[in-house]
């Protein structure tokens, strides 16, 4: 760990913290203009998330230590999973961080932990969500796995940093079917993030959340906890397409100017990309639960195309 | 070369001490000295395993003679030592766990027995392993079989236990006589019993390696041979599941692969055969383990799984080999093995846990759970210890050795053959769903089990086991984090640099993130909030009340209803009506009915065809020794024909 890579992790990390409540905004304001609505301010999510941070946290008499350490552990896990993604400059690969198989199972951990959760206060909805989330979880781990082995098949290496690398050193894309792997890599988006059509992020209603009914019993800082971990979990993903599909601007070293243009570079493009997802979720009823297998088989679909057409060209 | 040895020979004395003493004297004081005999084994056995595994030495010295021409060796390799160091990793916690669970066994009788099985259980699986020639092999194997059916049997009252019982003696002949067509195949080829280099063209070695597959795949538990499992565990006592889980189906693992290494050039429908075998026990076992309710049986169905995954990185290492691939096979390899000795610790640290909530409730059904981290803090955090472990969570080594195969699975695009790369794409997706579908087991497992109100009145009223059985607990616990947290680095010290990602930074700043997450909300001047307590919202019901809860069943029928091709449910009805159109009902019957596909398929054509011809074999005993002698005359004169004319 040199100082490079150490700047890089305080850089990064508190880039992302500081960008991922806009990103929230953002996609329900398109979502309200797409509906006829004005829409929050672009500032909400922040408020919403100072306004929690001041309520007091209520827990259930049922509920035991994991209600209590949750909300820290994702946030850490997603914070050390936002290492993984370099935004603001590509740092020297450094031991063992920028494995996307680390980065998955990092992902896999909030996702543990938050099932637990919602089974913890002993709430049918909690049990509910979790119920939902670890079975579509486990139908879309195929579709995940596959669209990242496809990249290590593309790009020759299982490390994002390198990747990126890569991708950020050339004009075009290195290889057309990067185009078709991004296909995948927006439905994980998508399903990571439980939205529409997988999971509706705007609704209280048992019948259609998966998300929200996890953490039902979560109140105060615990939720905006959870809240920010989300937002930063919706930005690294976002990040990860973006630097595969579009990578320009993306600083392969550590320059002032550098920086800057990453950032900025970095904030127009997620703009656009959650502004499409926004589009994608307004243009989109929620799905039947099993009829999500389906949909995720389309992501699979065009990911082993890739391997495929990688393996027979 | 002396002092290793000695290591050995203290540890083989200790064990049979620990055998007899329980017999000797007893009492409470002579299971205890018995269980602490084990321990000191194990001590030994550790500086034994270690040395060998890091300096690389090969002792083997002959320990006794059998008959001219047969001694009994003992020999270790790198090799046996770390399946050594995999008994020596389980063994310990058992032995402490044991000294209290075994004294809540019905009997005095019963006690002892158990104290002096468990050693000679570990006293036989030791010598499988160290067992330098095919002889040695099977007498112990065989040893290690029946002690551990006298171990499943330990309650032979219940009809459920007999019948487990009797089941594991069938698969666990079967597997015997499969080892020793294959013994005799290899022996009828090299003219020795030492297990050496096997030069010969590999249509030669077609027959050995289909019996031992075969044979150990039986004892391993692979898809279609994995019934006894589920059966044998709920009977045997969970200190036992623990030791046949985590170390007897390893040893059936070291067979294998002590005969596979031996091969010079495997073929490449070896790898082939057991990637998809492997492929097949990993998904059917998680996902008949997401249907069960029964907590020894889930796990059984756990152990089929990761058996399977220990498979995959075989078949991996097989194609990887036949293909030239050397660093690839080797990362395969390295993580079957890893994984092998990862589900040793995990898996006897969750039967353990097990073992006291069973202890605590008195009974295994999880839907009686519920709400027991209140009652059993201790366990339920160990417990989510080994959960996060199998459930292969990052920086724990479950997770690890997972990674190793999934790496050696991304870097396939240098092989050459695109259907084989199809074929592993395939096999990589299947094992993405098993390792993601695992998550969603634990995740059942502990919500329901640990979780929100207890269901009955069993579980109300838990409570916490003794401090000696959670210090065995503990001992695998604290050994799933170490061997996560330094797993590269101690694999750099074995000599393998893999360039796998260092799990400890990474544990390390995940720690220090959380720590850091938990200050800044708590110290800053917005948050000086109180912690208040209320009611779950239950939709307007002020009193929380369990039935509310989710239930195992409720928990996996998301997936019940994807994978429903599998589990193959039949449900029929039938339906009276009052009226002739059919529109008012008044009686009728309805049945779910869960298709056995392997018991109904495959074990009762093969039980009924076996007791069809022994009742046509029973035919010919007449009782009287002239007819038998009449027999035997018959059966040397084929024989002599035979020898001359065919053979």
């Amino acid at each position: 760990m040199n100082a490079s890579f150490l700047l890089f992790s305080l850089l990064n990390t508190s880039f992302v913290l500081l960008v991922s409540p806009f990103f929230m905004s953002l996609i329900k304001k398109v979502k309200a203009y797409a509906q006829g609505r004005k829409g929050p301010r672009l500032l909400q999510s922040y408020f919403d998330l100072r306004k929690l941070m001041q309520k007091e946290v209520v827990y259930s008499p049922n509920s035991s230590w994991i209600m209590r350490i949750t909300p820290y552990l994702n946030l850490a896990v997603l914070l050390l999973a936002t290492l993984f993604v370099p935004i603001v400059f590509i740092p020297e690969a450094s031991g063992g961080v920028g494995n996307i198989i680390v980065f998955l199972y990092l992902l896999a951990i909030e996702r543990f932990f938050t099932a637990l959760c919602g089974l913890d206060a002993g709430s049918t909805f909690g049990g509910m969500g979790s119920s939902r989330l670890m079975s579509l979880s486990a139908v879309v781990e195929p579709t995940m796995i596959i669209a990242f082995a496809a990249l290590a098949y593309v790009l020759k290496t299982v490390n994002f940093h390198e990747m990126f690398a890569i991708t950020a050193g050339s004009t075009i894309p290195e290889s057309p079917t990067l185009t078709l792997i991004s296909i995948s890599l927006f439905i994980i988006i998508i399903v990571e993030t439980g939205r529409l059509p997988v999971d509706n992020p705007a609704t209280h209603l048992e019948l259609t959340m998966i998300n929200e009914a996890m953490i039902l019993e979560q109140s105060g800082k615990n939720l905006a906890l959870i809240e920010l971990a989300h937002a930063v979990k919706q930005t690294i993903l976002m990040a990860v397409l973006i630097n595969i599909l579009a990578p320009w601007g993306l600083a392969t070293e550590l320059t002032f100017t550098g920086l800057v243009v990453s950032c900025l570079y970095f904030l127009v493009k997620a703009s656009l990309l959650a502004g499409l997802i926004g589009l994608f979720e307004s243009s989109l009823a929620k799905m039947r639960l099993f009829r999500l297998p389906g949909f995720y088989m389309m992501a699979f679909f065009f990911s082993a195309l890739t391997i495929l057409m990688e393996v027979f060209t | 070369m002396f002092l290793l040895e000695a290591f050995v020979y203290g540890a083989v004395i200790a064990l049979i001490f620990g055998t007899v003493l329980p017999f000797l004297y007893r009492n409470k004081k002579a299971r205890k000295a018995s269980f602490g005999l084990s321990l000191i084994s194990s001590i030994l056995l550790l500086v034994f395993a270690g040395i060998v595994l890091y300096t690389g030495k090969e002792p083997a010295f002959q320990a006794f003679r059998f008959l001219p021409g047969l001694d009994f060796t003992l020999a270790a390799d790198r090799l046996s030592a770390g399946f050594i160091l995999l008994i020596v990793a389980v063994v310990p916690g058992v032995s402490i766990y044991s000294i209290e669970y075994v004294e809540h066994a019905k009997s005095e009788a019963g006690k002892d027995l158990q104290t002096a099985l468990t050693n000679l259980f570990i006293l036989s699986m030791l010598m499988v392993v160290l067992a330098g020639n095919m002889v040695g092999f099977l007498v112990f194997w065989e040893i290690m079989s029946l002690s551990s059916l006298l171990l499943v049997l330990h309650d032979y009252s219940s009809e459920e236990n007999k019948k487990a019982g009797f089941f594991y003696f069938v698969m666990t002949s079967l597997s015997t006589a499969f080892l020793f067509l294959g013994f005799i195949s290899l022996f009828r080829l090299t003219g020795s019993a030492e297990f050496g280099q096997l030069d010969y063209p590999t249509n030669v070695l077609t027959l050995p390696f289909l019996c031992l597959f075969i044979g150990f795949g039986i004892k391993a538990g692979i898809v279609p041979f994995h019934k006894w499992l589920p059966y044998a565990h709920p009977a045997a006592p969970s200190s036992i599941s623990a030791l046949m889980s985590g170390v007897m189906l390893k040893v059936a693992i070291y067979g294998f692969l002590r005969f596979l290494l031996s091969v010079s050039a495997p073929e490449l429908w070896w790898g082939i055969l057991v990637l998809i075998a492997g492929s097949l026990s990993a998904v059917l076992g998680v996902i008949y383990a997401l249907k069960e309710s029964d907590i020894k049986r889930l796990l059984a169905y756990s152990s089929i799984e990761n058996i399977g995954i220990i498979l995959i990185g075989i078949g991996l290492y097989l194609i990887f080999k036949v293909e030239g691939l050397e660093s690839l096979s080797l990362l395969s390899l390295l993580g079957a093995c890893f994984h092998a000795f990862n589900h040793a610790l995990f898996k006897s640290l969750l039967f353990l846990c097990s073992g006291s909530v069973v202890h605590a409730t008195g009974t295994r059904n999880i839907e009686a759970f519920g709400g027991l981290v209140k009652r059993m803090p201790h366990t339920a955090a160990l417990f989510l210890i080994g959960s996060v472990s199998i459930a292969a969570l990052p920086p724990t080594n479950g997770f690890v050795s997972e990674l190793l195969l999934f790496q050696a699975y991304f870097y396939s695009s240098a092989l050459p053959d695109p259907l084989l790369k199809v074929l592993l794409i395939t096999t990589l997706s299947v094992f993405a769903l098993t390792s993601a579908l695992a998550a969603a087991l634990f995740v059942k497992l502990f919500g329901i089990t640990f979780l929100a109100l207890p269901r009955t009145k069993c579980a109300k009223e838990a409570t916490e086991v003794s401090k000696l059985m959670l210090l065995g607990e503990a001992v695998p616990a604290a050994l799933c984090i170490l061997s996560g947290l330094f797993s590269s680095r101690l694999l750099i010290l074995l000599g393998f640099d893999l360039g796998i990602p260092d799990m400890l930074p990474l544990g390390l700043i995940l720690v220090g993130a959380s720590g850091l997450v938990w200050l800044a909300v708590n110290n800053s001047g917005t948050s000086k909030s109180p912690r208040i307590s209320k009611e779950t919202w239950g939709c307007g019901i002020l009193a929380q009340h369990p039935t509310m809860e989710y239930t195992s069943a409720g928990f996996s029928e998301p997936l019940v209803v994807i994978f429903k091709k599998i589990y193959r449910t039949e449900i029929s009805s039938t339906r009276v009506y009052a009226d002739t159109k059919e529109s008012i009902f008044k009686s009728g019957t309805a049945r779910i009915h869960l298709i056995k596909f392997f018991e109904e398929h495959l074990y009762l054509p093969a039980a009924c065809a076996v007791s069809g011809i022994s009742s046509q074999v029973s035919k010919m005993q007449n009782g009287k020794l002239d007819t038998y002698v009449l027999y035997v005359f018959i059966a040397v004169l084929t024989l002599m024909i035979f020898t001359r004319y065919f053979a």
